[in-house]
């Protein structure tokens, strides 16, 4: 027994450097060997799924993408499953980027989805607008008057020769805002610059660490659901029927949380016992 | 050698050297973290410039729309555009679908001012820039968050003990979760309340905010590792993708590359160490 004892403390001792390298093996091994875990959607994804099905078909919805290649691995796979789901039902959808990082994610998304996938018209079914810098003082633009913040697409292109721009004043004349967001300006500023005062049903996803702080608009109404992060992803994309990279990312995602619960119970009972000698002594 | 494969090459050496930090500081992160900065500050000054300064600023204040190669404003704007880049000031004016708007003349103003912090004689002038944009922002936030954070979420706390629910149920309406609510709202809240010491009643009260409280910032650290984790599956998942045959096998390659320079460079550092002591 004190030999076990003896074990376990010192094993709560082991150099950090041992567990990155268990992390990374166990991170890894399910990319290469899937486990096909039964992945089941929460109800606040389930919200924003029906917020987007139950839109009227050519509805104008506007996408905004407010993350970069450091949150991409989160929140790409959302942005393409609400871009595939839109495109499917017949949406019209306008894009705009309050992170100059949005931008670039944006044109991915919209060569896969829109031009290859759905063969979608620029001009007519989508438009890029592009990033602005100025935080929330874009969104108060977009609120009041797009076109006195948007003159030109992200092409360069004039918003008045845009089809799908006729008749696009301000906020209000849009169905619905989706806003893929990692962070400031993102959600929070949306809901308070948009959405709560002008009535636009908005839904959101957001990276994982974000999501406290997003949920308390989620519960009190202000926000249609919400996609959690890679989960939220996998949710999103198991409920449209297409399976992509939020749902292979989530083996790996399981196992790995399983794995850090395991080394947080190991680490609290190494502590205890640690303490526990050094009482007696 | 394609633009695809040498962007992947060093995509692979810059996660790679980021990821040395984890063994210790050394050369290869310190390489990337100075690119990273590089980059970034590069990145963030050109796309500010190009898609709002240029076409925002400049586009209201010479238009192509009301061009006058005769006028003094336009003079200027020519010589502008002799003396700098005609990129960035194009002949006969610039098309961004803006009319003329002089009270530009404002910010463009404050904005220089702004930059003339850089001399310490003049750094009181970045003071008007900064007092505007704090001002700006204040007002700006302040009815943002009335709004939204302080009326939004005090109707949204208002819980309902009435009507059709269920006394228990693990997600959606009851009475259960409505006391809930309540009880971890208003504890939370005293928990804050300094006015008075947190002794009796207040004190046990407080303390059940405390335990609310915690309960938050455990599911706030459950999300953060989740976070961390989703984004080491993606990373991992390129990385495998760049460590196929149509990449060279880049990932496999630097990894050991790496390695080797690590091992070399820990060993070269020790005998450094020894030799000093």
């Amino acid at each position: 027994m004190k030999n076990l004892v003896d074990t376990i403390i010192r094993l709560g001792h082991v150099d950090r450097r041992y567990i990155f390298v268990i992390i990374a093996v166990v991170v890894m091994l399910p990319l290469f060997f899937p486990l096909n875990l039964p992945i089941r959607a929460t109800e606040s994804t389930r919200v924003v799924y029906e917020s987007l099905e139950n839109l009227e078909p050519n509805s104008k919805v506007l996408l905004s993408f407010e993350y970069g290649p450091s949150t991409k691995p989160e929140i790409h796979p959302m942005a393409v499953g609400v871009l595939r789901h839109l495109f499917r039902n017949g949406h019209k959808v306008y894009v705009t980027c309050l992170w100059p990082d949005g931008q670039f994610m944006a044109l991915e998304a919209l060569q896969d989805i829109a031009e290859d996938e759905f063969h979608m018209n620029y001009g007519t079914d989508y438009v890029l607008l592009g990033f602005r810098p100025g935080n929330e003082a874009v969104v108060k633009g977009i609120v009041s008057d797009i076109r006195k913040m948007y003159t030109v697409d992200a092409h360069g292109t004039l918003i008045d020769e845009i089809p799908m721009m006729n008749g696009i004043q301000n906020i209000n004349d849009f169905d619905f805002l989706f806003t893929a967001s990692a962070g400031y300006p993102g959600t929070v500023e949306w809901v308070q610059y948009a959405a709560d005062p002008t009535g636009v049903p908005m839904s959101t996803g957001t990276t994982s660490i974000q999501v406290n702080e997003v949920m308390p608009y989620v519960q009190s109404g202000q926000i249609n659901g919400i996609l959690a992060g890679m989960p939220g992803a996998a949710e999103y994309e198991k409920l449209i029927d297409r399976p992509g990279i939020g749902t292979s990312g989530m083996d790996a995602q399981s196992v790995a949380h399983l794995v850090i619960v395991l080394f947080i119970i190991f680490g609290n009972i190494s502590f205890f016992l640690e303490r526990q000698r050094s009482k007696k002594y | 050698m394609s633009a695809e494969i040498i962007g992947a090459w060093i995509a692979v050496f810059l996660t790679f050297a980021i990821f040395s930090y984890l063994y210790k500081d050394n050369p290869f992160y310190k390489i990337a973290e100075h690119i990273f900065v590089g980059v970034s500050a590069g990145y963030w000054a050109s796309m500010f410039f190009w898609t709002q300064i240029q076409p925002n600023l400049f586009g209201r204040l010479w238009p192509s729309s009301e061009y006058n190669d005769s006028g003094f404003w336009y003079g200027l704007y020519d010589l502008l555009g002799t003396v700098t880049s005609s990129a960035v000031f194009p002949a006969g004016g610039i098309d961004k679908g803006h009319g003329m708007h002089l009270i530009y003349l404002i910010p463009f103003a404050l904005g220089i001012m702004m930059l003339l912090s850089v001399h310490s004689k003049m750094t009181w002038f970045a003071r008007w820039g900064i007092a505007y944009t704090v001002g700006m922002a204040a007002g700006l936030r302040a009815y943002g968050f009335l709004n939204s954070n302080v009326i939004g979420q005090i109707k949204g706390s208002a819980v309902k003990f009435s009507g059709d629910m269920p006394f228990f149920a693990m997600i959606g309406d009851s009475y259960f979760n409505s006391l809930i609510l309540i009880v971890g709202t208003i504890s939370g809240l005293l928990y804050f309340y300094f006015s008075r010491e947190h002794v009796g009643l207040l004190g046990k009260v407080s303390r059940l905010g405390i335990y609310f409280l915690m309960i938050s910032f455990g599911a706030s650290f459950g999300f953060a590792v989740m976070g961390r984790i989703s984004l080491l599956v993606g990373r991992f998942t390129r990385l495998i993708d760049y460590a196929r045959v149509e990449y060279n096998y880049a990932s496999i390659w630097m990894f050991v590359i790496m390695v080797i320079v690590l091992a070399i460079w820990a060993f070269k550092s020790k005998e450094g160490k020894e030799a000093s002591a």
